[in-house]
């Protein structure tokens, strides 16, 4: 790619500006995968899931450990994928499910306590130093298209977010669990009476959205350094975004994970970058009040 | 209900009184110190420095303590928000009942809990936050500062950068908090002693992961040295995504991320930074800090991650272990202060140059150069002073 330095130095507004929208791809590519399993909860079990962070804090060090070991990427990294996984079945068999029957609020606050002991487990077993997490991809190692620089990492993020979310659509598409999903989602009782076993279904619903959490977690973690708090702000970002999307919509999750990264991102450089970090707070709040259902989401409709 | 509640008043009181009349946190087995800092959150890596002062007080404890007093370290969790730390340090003085506060990190947390300390008097030894919070603040009785400023050290690096290095302008990016807002402070107020131009001021949350769009407008300022006021995380990645970007600024940074860490956090990015030190660094030939580090893994080994805090906090322990030796057996509040006002250019083990006095609170007014070469730093300077302000 050959660039004469004088025509870069004319177009460095432009660059700059694909620099921000670039960056903004890759942050929300990752808020996308964290709302993807939100939403998939959602969806299926009407449960906000608040350990979701955590979870995937709790594979992420699962799969540090295999590799702190010395053992091969992908037996790690699929370790600490099936670690969040079951973890986060257990979860829904052991804790949610039983509290299901009472309050909405309930089920949120075990949630939460699950969220507070699963942190508190992460800290008791690897401490809080920040740790370096081995990656096949090089954060430092990059592309350059034109002037806009895209590190290895971040490429493949991208695709590895692209292929997950084409994975999941077509799991719940095309798959007999998918459709069981589906058929949970829409009216548990009913599915219950034709004999779907909706316990399973949805602690199987549950373990893939920990994987899920864990995969963003992974991708995250070479590029923002491994601990065990990492996953707040994902988290958050993450769940902004499925209020963006639309609670109910699994593409919705997509659309709002990425349109929240890039405007984030074009916010901090042409707005005003101190308060980067309270666009995701105004998202939420402003999404509520105008459409509640979210950009993607169905409006609502209360039968009698 | 009403005669009650007065009864209950009464009681209270009385109990205060009684529990006054014995000095708190001191018996003749132990002395009981509280301190409140981040092991949960965003900034819980600073945690080492409570794991730092427990290791130092075990290794007293284990030669006998004090005067025949054990230490006792009662760590709160803070998570580096300033009502936690508030709520905490209230704990610690009114259940607890610890002596004295040692340390307390983070710049807004210390000054949370400023009025509440001071107006309950009691004793504290170091707090971890900007020393420029005490200028002009009255009350000071039973304070003991001896961490640095971060207004005087931006001043000084900005110096350096502007002298040394030879930049004319600079770019600073800092903690949305009063940490980072003081090293912004004192980068203004060097850049209009020095003559260099801020050019731009990149401010990021403490609880913020991605700081690509920060970089992005770094590079936009074209500044020809940034200036670095961070945790060791958001450090390292800023200077990574620059990197990454093909941004190669001269670097500066707050002492608070002269940690031997930023070499593996931020990797190859790291050489060249310029930053300072308010005690000998471990590994840069001072025998004695290297002995001290020595003892702290012995006693807990997974300090050996974190070497730099650990050796902090027992920094932040140590003058005030050396007023418990002067002050003897008969240990009260009134005695301990006498005993710290005494310290005369004293040297401990890891701290050096600690003086107090009747009128002068700020127990440390000077700092060295450093500059990172090669995975370790390196001393550039002797020490430099800035006047004592308290």
């Amino acid at each position: 790619m050959a660039t004469d330095p004088t025509v870069l130095e004319d177009l460095a507004p432009v660059i700059a500006f694909l620099q921000y929208v670039m960056n903004g791809l890759a942050a929300g590519s990752l808020y996308a995968l964290v709302a993807l399993g939100i939403v998939l909860l959602y969806r299926c079990s009407r449960v906000l899931n608040f350990a979701h962070g955590e979870l995937a804090t709790l594979g992420v060090f699962l799969a540090f450990s295999g590799l702190s070991r010395g053992w091969p990427y992908p037996l790690a990294l699929a370790t600490g994928l099936a670690g969040a996984a079951v973890v986060s079945g257990a979860l829904y068999w052991i804790l949610v499910r039983p509290v299901r029957q009472g309050t909405a609020l309930g089920v949120l606050i075990t949630t939460l306590g699950c969220a507070l002991f699963l942190s508190g487990l992460v800290v008791w077993a690897w401490g809080t130093d920040t740790k370096v997490f081995p990656f096949p991809l090089s954060e430092t190692r990059v592309f350059r298209l034109g002037g806009v620089v895209v590190s290895e990492l971040t490429a493949g993020s991208l695709a590895v977010a692209l292929a997950l979310v084409a994975g999941l659509s077509f799991v719940v598409q095309k798959t007999i669990l998918g459709l069981a999903m589906r058929a949970v989602a829409q009216n548990p009782t009913a599915a219950q009476l034709l004999g779907v076993p909706t316990g399973r279904v949805l602690a199987a619903t549950w373990a893939v959205a920990g994987a899920l959490g864990a995969a963003a977690g992974m991708l995250l973690a070479p590029a923002v350094l491994l601990d065990p708090f990492m996953m707040l702000d994902p988290f958050l970002k993450g769940f902004a975004a499925a209020v963006l999307g639309g609670l109910e919509s699994l593409p919705g999750a997509v659309v709002g994970g990425v349109v929240l990264g890039v405007a984030e991102s074009l916010f901090a450089g042409y707005v005003s970058i101190k308060y980067k970090a309270t666009l995701s707070f105004v998202v939420i709040v402003g999404v509520l009040l105008v459409r509640p259902e979210g950009v993607l989401g169905r409006p609502f409709h209360r039968r009698v | 209900m009403r005669s009650v509640l007065g009864m209950c008043t009464v009681l209270l009181l009385a109990l205060s009184w009684a529990g006054a009349a014995q000095e708190r946190g001191i018996t003749p087995e132990e002395v009981v110190i509280g301190t409140s800092m981040p092991l949960s959150g965003p900034a819980a890596y600073w945690g080492a420095v409570g794991r730092g002062m427990e290791a130092y007080a075990r290794y007293l404890n284990d030669q006998g303590g004090i005067h025949g007093r054990r230490l006792r370290v009662v760590l709160r969790d803070d998570g580096y928000l300033p009502p936690r730390a508030v709520a905490n340090v209230r704990e610690l003085v009114e259940r607890v009942g610890v002596f004295a506060i040692v340390g307390l990190i983070g710049t807004a947390n210390a000054f949370a809990v400023r009025d509440y300390i001071v107006r309950n008097e009691v004793v504290w030894i170091s707090p971890t936050a900007d020393a420029s919070i005490w200028y002009g603040f009255r009350q000071k009785k039973y304070l003991f500062v001896t961490y640095p400023s971060y207004v005087e050290e931006a001043k000084i690096l900005v110096d350096y950068a502007a002298k040394q290095m030879q930049a004319k302008t600079i770019a600073v990016f800092y903690q949305n908090d009063l940490y980072g807002q003081k090293g912004l402070v004192g980068a203004k107020q060097g850049a209009m002693r020095s003559r260099v131009r801020i050019v731009a001021q990149i401010p990021y949350e403490v609880t913020q992961t991605d700081v690509s769009s920060e970089a992005v407008k770094l590079r936009e300022s074209r500044a020809e040295a940034v200036l670095l006021y961070a945790t060791p995380r958001h450090g390292a990645l800023i200077v990574r995504e620059m990197a990454k970007i093909g941004y190669t600024p001269k670097l500066l940074s707050s002492f608070t991320l002269g940690d031997p860490i930023m070499f593996t956090l931020a990797g190859e990015a790291w050489n060249g930074v310029v930053s300072t030190g308010f005690f000998p660094l471990p590994g840069t030939g001072d025998g004695r800090v290297d002995e001290a580090l020595a003892t702290l893994t012995r006693i807990d080994p997974t300090l050996r991650a974190n070497p730099y805090n650990a050796l902090a906090g027992w920094a932040f322990m140590e003058p005030f272990v050396e007023g418990l030796r002067r002050a003897g057996r008969d240990l009260t509040k009134e005695r301990f202060v006498a005993a710290m006002e005494g310290l005369r250019n004293w040297d401990g083990q890891v701290i050096r140059g600690v003086t107090f006095g009747p009128d002068r609170r700020q127990g440390i007014n000077r700092l060295f150069l450093t500059r990172a070469e090669g995975g370790r730093y390196v001393r550039l300077t002797d020490w430099i002073s800035y006047p004592v302000g308290f």
